[in-house]
């Protein structure tokens, strides 16, 4: 082949290869969220279920109307917090899978302020400041686990979600319990619940938390030499080093971010969700809240603003869905399964975004090991 | 081509004419939904009954997560179509407090909760002491007299419901003990070993917690976790299979439904009744009748809301396993449970069965009072009066 | 001597017969090499970094097809698809990179090439084929420890005998004792010897002389892609191999030529006029060690004053790397000083590091000097985004001046790119060499250390950046310049310095450098007329 035609040949893949991967994201979002759809819809006609009835009682009861979408607003709230988690560490170059644990800690810690006497205001932020810093030290384990031993934080992180998990279940049981209702932990006072926005809804000021949080970490990544660290470390760790930067150190602050973010979403639960303002036994009311949140971080690009979006979709699927039982008869059942479908397609950009990193990682390695020097092989030989 | 329009259109009008004069009636599960062979299949049991008697049509709504429930209450309520809602289980009573208050118009009724009230609220809770105390005596009974040290209760998560159980359990277990070394002259040194495994839904944590009590000799376990009584049961029927042991201890104690059928009735001694089924047909009853009547219901041994399973409650249990599709649809599968069902029933003495039918009556006459425990400083009251180690 | 028995019993094993090959990016690697291999035969394979070794070894073990040209047995044309049709032919290769599972036993590793490798069966019967093999060959590995266990030499001994467990006929190895103490270079090379007795080809890839003149019957030599000598040792003299290795002159191809014709002289000139007194960078007795613990280069001295190029050429891998990792601050040295002004530099932070007046043009533009899915502006400020023209209260960046400072690069830098939001993986290698250079002389430093810095740029781009550091020496900076390139070495340094297993073979002007004399001191030859 000679130069020219090899020339020509790489422009045109190029080419295609910029129509395809130069789609806007958004728009990529709603192709794969009609597929999705389209998908969910295929399934319930095959198990009998009227996939169009479904889908107007989802939308409608999702974004219908104002109290719809506060209720959507409401689910939106802790998740924003917990995709902000996940994408922080991926931003720079960690997988935190423990959302949930962390979430669990801050609504642990969000309850004990039940035991202080303060004025509303101070209340609510001593509590907000109580689950984020729960939130962080519990992260923080893992973090200095992967930096001290090398230990994998996703095994790590895994694993606090468990110990979490039962740690929570013997406070709220034995610790924090509820003189009079011994299933519960005490409830949070009046004084330290945030308020309900939108009366007769779920809706609480803990919508403005989250969304300025995802505004802060927005602003930290993009307009401060800190979040420009985090940034650098996370997609090239080696020119990151090279830059001065202190790789440690960023994947440390990220795992501190994105532990208050957990935190913060396990007292927004805590402190705005009506009707009990208290944790149950096995934290039923943000079960797998933690993992969706690693969902709602792959729909919005790992991008604040994208993981506010999404967080709205993703919260009107779930207020959505209890409406799909009541109108179109569709059981929970198979309500998860489209839900399923539907977030399964729209992570797969994000997911092949993502993963080709670790793909191309072993590629190079196996690569390396089979003709010796990997890439200064490639260069030498031409 | 008109006549056929105007056909089909005088036929959609009819059904749907039929269609409003039916009654709506909804029901609120929460995250364990169906297909517990217990309390919430118990539930719908009786939504079924009456929905069928009565020509209404019924919306069931599962919650995926205890963040649902709020929610759940006011789509239902907000729709205005129902004439009556039902919350099945203690966890849903904050949600549906709150729903009612909003929404006076709107009738509700809720299981197992009595301290959320109002003019539209009807609430239904169980004496399940009673019925505890009566398998408790049994349980007792059977231990000391098979020479077995102890006997064995596996709870869920430690909530006012669940003291019901182990404060009947105790009062009844101490009474069967009592009565054992009246009527033998011997005395009775059976401790009762019991767990709350902080679970409604780990099946394998229910086994695990099983298997640890009848290592350390427990006649017998009492399921008070509704689902992980599938556990438990696995847990004995291994012990037996390991023994080479087809009737006689250890035995399941079921909860909530009659699950004497688990098993082909092999070691499913007698079952806990609490008959939610009874409470929500009531309650849809009351609303058809128009005989509504907010406030608490109390249901025990004397209203027959509570029990402890009898040869004639087994007919209905079977179809209950066999309409939830774990007992074969036919006449050999059912004369077989009977069978081994009386079997194993044999291997207890006759004299500890007339015993619990005593301490039954003298529930029923007022003459003999259950302990009871409604939070952690009463049921420490309880373990007290009972230590029964 | 076995050399004549072995000769006599020569016969052709496989012939590639003008072999071209032609990267899909049009970089052309071969061109129409054409070699015998026979059997009862050591071969040589000399050649600079990027001289096609390399390929041609590759086309040869199937790890690569020909763009044209064929490969012929006795009995008749082959063609490979895959490493493992190769090794069924019987041509095995033993990397230099060795590729065993480390918590694997020898055995456990040489039976992974088998399709069952952990039967109990298959394992028995490979270290009995193992034990077999050892006695004959006289190499000895323990079997029942994990290879990362062994030392390096014993890890390719196991490598080696991966390889002739599958009875090969042709041994090719890739630099092989380039991680070998002289004690394992003597056995390696009386292993080869007797394979070669036994009646084996083997093709051995060097870049050192002395070494092939030692154990090879016969020297093939690449230069540029093109095969420019196929000589009997015996007759070989190591000028001529040298000469062979490195060229006649100044090859006319690089954009280097224009600029060396007409810079030469005028730089030597200027190197007088300018020339500052003072040293501003100054090193003494540094050791370091590479990744695996070797001594990566050697106690060495040197320094470099205002206004002064100085070049360190000579194979790369031969402790360059670990040199500019040392002097930037992304590695710590073992021992030893070095300075700039004065401050000390070693275990510095590189952010200190470039406050000190470093700038740094990494050797891997891709791996070190570019966050490549970061835009034009976000690279610009690697390493000085920290500092007060670019960072503001509350650490927040100062977008505005950095777009305008990547505004006035561009624009002084010739860099074209969309504008300073596009990624930096949309440039051309070269205005990504160009940004990266841009940034570096940004930061006003004392000294340029200079890395491979026009490594696979177009013509314009290696002239622009050689005449950028040119510029830079004018005003009085000094610049270590490390290349692979030598002619660019030669052409733009005041002083050179030949680096050969982590010491500098010699000092000097490049003047006072013939060609020949460059090659031996590259191959690690210092005095002349050693020939066999």
């Amino acid at each position: 082949m000679s130069p020219q035609e090899a020339q020509r040949k790489s422009r045109l893949l190029r080419g295609i290869h910029r129509t395809v991967t130069g789609l806007h994201p958004a728009l990529e979002s709603l192709m794969a969220a009609v597929v999705g759809l389209l998908v969910g819809a295929i399934l319930m006609k095959i198990w009998g279920f009227k996939p169009w009835e479904a889908y107007r009682a989802l939308i409608q009861g999702a974004y219908g109307g104002g109290y719809e979408l506060s209720n959507t607003l409401a689910w939106a709230t802790p998740l924003i917090l917990t995709a902000l988690t996940f994408s922080m560490c991926l931003r720079a170059g960690m997988f935190n899978i423990g959302a949930e644990g962390q979430m669990y800690m801050g609504a642990l810690a969000a309850v004990c302020i039940a035991y202080f006497v303060l004025p509303p205001g101070i209340h609510h932020l001593v509590g907000l400041l109580f689950a984020a810093t729960a939130g962080a030290l519990w992260s923080l384990v893992p973090a200095a686990l992967k930096l001290l031993r090398g230990v994998s934080e996703v095994i790590s992180t895994i694993m606090f979600n468990w110990i979490a998990r039962w740690l929570g279940l013997y406070l709220t049981l034995n610790i924090l319990v509820d003189p009079i209702r011994s299933e519960k932990s005490v409830s949070i006072p009046t004084s330290a619940r945030l308020p309900v926005l939108v009366e007769g809804t779920s809706l609480s000021y803990g919508i403005f938390v989250s969304v300025a949080f995802a505004l802060v970490i927005y602003f930290l990544l993009w307009h401060t030499a800190t979040g420009y660290e985090l940034r650098a470390a996370g997609l090239n760790p080696t020119a990151a080093r090279y830059g001065g930067i202190r790789n440690k150190r960023t994947m440390f602050l990220s795992f501190i971010l994105g532990g208050m973010a957990a935190g913060l979403a396990g007292a927004t639960i805590m402190m705005g969700m009506p009707p009990t303002y208290a944790a149950f036994g096995g934290f039923p009311q943000m079960l797998n809240m933690g993992f969706n949140g690693m969902a709602v971080a792959m729909v919005g690009r790992n991008h604040p603003i994208g993981i506010i979006i999404a967080a709205i979709f993703f919260g009107g699927l779930s207020s959505g869905g209890g409406w799909m039982q009541i109108l179109a008869g569709v059981p929970l059942e198979m309500v998860n399964v489209v839900m399923g479908a539907i977030v399964l397609t729209m992570s797969i950009p994000e997911l092949i975004r993502v993963f080709p990193a670790i793909k191309n990682g072993t590629y190079k390695l196996i690569r390396s090991l089979r003709d010796g020097k990997g890439k200064a092989v490639e260069e030498g030989s031409t | 081509m008109k006549k056929f329009f105007a056909l089909t259109l005088v036929l959609l009008l009819g059904i749907s004419v039929l269609g409003l004069a039916q009654g709506k009636i909804a029901m609120v599960l929460d995250v364990g939904g169906r297909g517990d062979l217990s309390f919430n299949d118990m539930g719908f049991a009786g939504a079924d009954r009456a929905a069928e008697e009565f020509g209404l049509e019924l919306t069931e709504v599962q919650s995926a997560s205890a963040a649902d429930y709020l929610p759940n209450f006011r789509n239902l309520a907000r729709t205005g179509q129902f004439d009556l809602i039902i919350g099945v289980g203690f966890l849903l009573g904050d949600a549906l407090g709150t729903v009612a208050a909003e929404f006076p118009e709107q009738k509700f009724a809720i299981i197992d909760v009595d301290w959320i009230v109002g003019p539209n609220i009807i609430n239904f809770v169980f004496r399940e002491n009673e019925m505890s105390a009566l398998i408790g005596a049994l349980a007792g009974m059977a231990a000391a007299d098979a020479g077995f040290a102890a006997t064995g209760v596996v709870l869920g998560i430690p909530i006012p419901v669940l003291y019901h159980f182990e404060a009947g359990y105790r009062f009844g277990q101490d009474w069967g003990l009592k009565k054992y070394e009246e009527l033998t002259g011997n005395a009775a040194d059976v401790a009762m070993l019991y767990t709350y495994t902080g679970t409604f839904d780990d099946i394998a944590l229910g086994k695990a917690a099983s298997e640890a009590m009848l290592a350390q000799g427990s006649v017998g376990i009492y399921n008070v976790a509704g689902p992980l009584g599938t556990g438990d049961h696995e847990a004995i029927v291994e012990f037996h299979d390991n023994a080479g042991t087809t009737y006689g201890p250890p035995f399941y104690f079921g909860v909530d439904a009659n699950q004497d059928y688990f098993g082909q009735g092999q070691h499913a001694l007698a079952s806990g009744m609490k008959r939610v089924d009874v409470a929500v047909y009531s309650a849809v009853k009351s609303v058809i009748e128009g005989t509504f009547e907010a406030g608490v219901t109390s249901l025990g041994l004397a209203e027959g809301g509570v029990g402890i399973s009898k040869r004639a409650d087994l007919d209905a249990a079977i179809e209950f396993g066999v309409a939830a599709g774990v007992v074969e649809d036919t006449q050999s599968a059912r004369n077989l449970i009977v069978a081994n069902w009386t079997s194993n029933r044999a291997t207890v003495p006759t004299w500890i069965w007339q015993a619990v039918d005593e301490l039954e009556a003298g529930i029923l006459d007022g003459s003999i009072v259950v302990s009871n425990a409604n939070n952690d400083e009463e049921i420490e009251a309880v373990r007290a009066e009972f230590p029964l180690d | 001597m076995s050399d004549e028995h072995a000769a006599r019993n020569s016969e052709m094993f496989l012939r590639a017969e003008k072999i071209t090959k032609v990267y899909s990016d049009g970089t052309v690697a071969l061109k129409e090499a054409s070699v015998e291999i026979r059997s009862h035969e050591i071969i040589g394979l000399l050649g600079e970094n990027g001289a096609g070794k390399t390929t041609f070894t590759k086309i040869l073990s199937g790890l690569l097809p020909p763009t044209s040209g064929r490969v012929i047995s006795p009995a008749g044309p082959v063609r490979f698809s895959s490493p493992r049709e190769a090794l069924d032919f019987g041509i095995g290769m033993v990397h230099q990179h060795f590729a065993l599972v480390g918590t694997f036993t020898a055995a456990e590793n040489v039976a992974l090439s088998y399709a069952r490798p952990f039967s109990r069966i298959q394992l028995a019967k490979t270290i009995e084929q193992l034990e077999a093999l050892m006695e004959e060959s006289g190499l000895g590995v323990p079997l029942d420890v994990p290879v990362e266990k062994l030392a390096v030499g014993e890890q390719q001994r196991v490598e080696i005998l991966k390889v002739l467990s599958r009875n090969v006929d042709l041994l090719i190895l890739d630099e092989p004792t380039s991680v070998l103490t002289p004690l394992e270079v003597d056995e390696l090379f009386n292993l080869l010897r007797r394979l070669r007795d036994a009646g084996k080809s083997i093709i051995l890839i060097t870049h050192k002389l002395k070494e092939v003149q030692d154990v090879t019957n016969r020297i093939i030599v690449l230069r540029q892609g093109e095969l420019v000598g196929d000589v009997q040792t015996a007759s070989a003299t190591t000028e001529q191999l040298a000469q062979m290795m490195v060229g006649q002159a100044i090859e006319a191809e690089a954009g280097a030529v224009e600029l060396s014709d007409e810079e030469l002289p005028a730089s030597r000139t200027l190197k007088a006029v300018n020339r500052t007194v003072d040293s501003i960078l100054q090193v003494e007795n540094l050791t370091i060690r590479g990744n695996t613990g070797e001594i990566a280069v050697d106690d060495i001295s040197f320094e470099i004053h205002g206004g002064e190029i100085f070049g360190i050429a000579g194979v790369e891998g031969n402790g360059q790397t670990e040199l500019v990792e040392s002097l930037t601050g992304l590695r710590v040295p073992d021992s030893g000083t070095a300075t700039i002004n004065g401050t000390n530099i070693l275990g510095v932070d590189p952010r200190q590091i470039y406050r000190l007046g470093v700038a740094h043009i990494p050797e891997d533009r891709w791996e070190l000097g570019l966050v490549l899915p970061f835009t034009l502006a976000e690279n610009a400020i690697l390493g000085v985004h920290r500092w007060e023209q670019f960072r503001g209260a509350l650490s927040v960046l100062k977008w505005g001046r950095i777009n305008q400072h990547v505004k006035q690069l561009m624009e002084r830098f010739e860099i074209r790119a969309a504008g300073p939001g596009a990624p930096a993986k949309s440039l051309s290698g070269g205005n990504q060499q160009k940004l990266i250079v841009g940034r570096e002389l940004a930061k006003n430093p004392d000294i340029i250390v200079a890395s491979q810095p026009t490594r696979g740029l177009d013509i314009g781009s290696a002239y622009y950046i050689r005449q950028t550091l040119l510029d830079m020496r004018e005003k009085g900076r000094a610049i270590l310049l490390v290349s692979a390139d030598l002619d660019e070495v030669l052409a733009h340094a005041d002083r050179v310095a030949i680096m050969f297993e982590g010491r500098f073979m010699e000092v000097c002007s490049p003047a006072d450098l013939t060609r020949e004399r460059v090659g031996m001191l590259m191959g690690g030859v210092t005095e002349a007329k050693e020939t066999a």
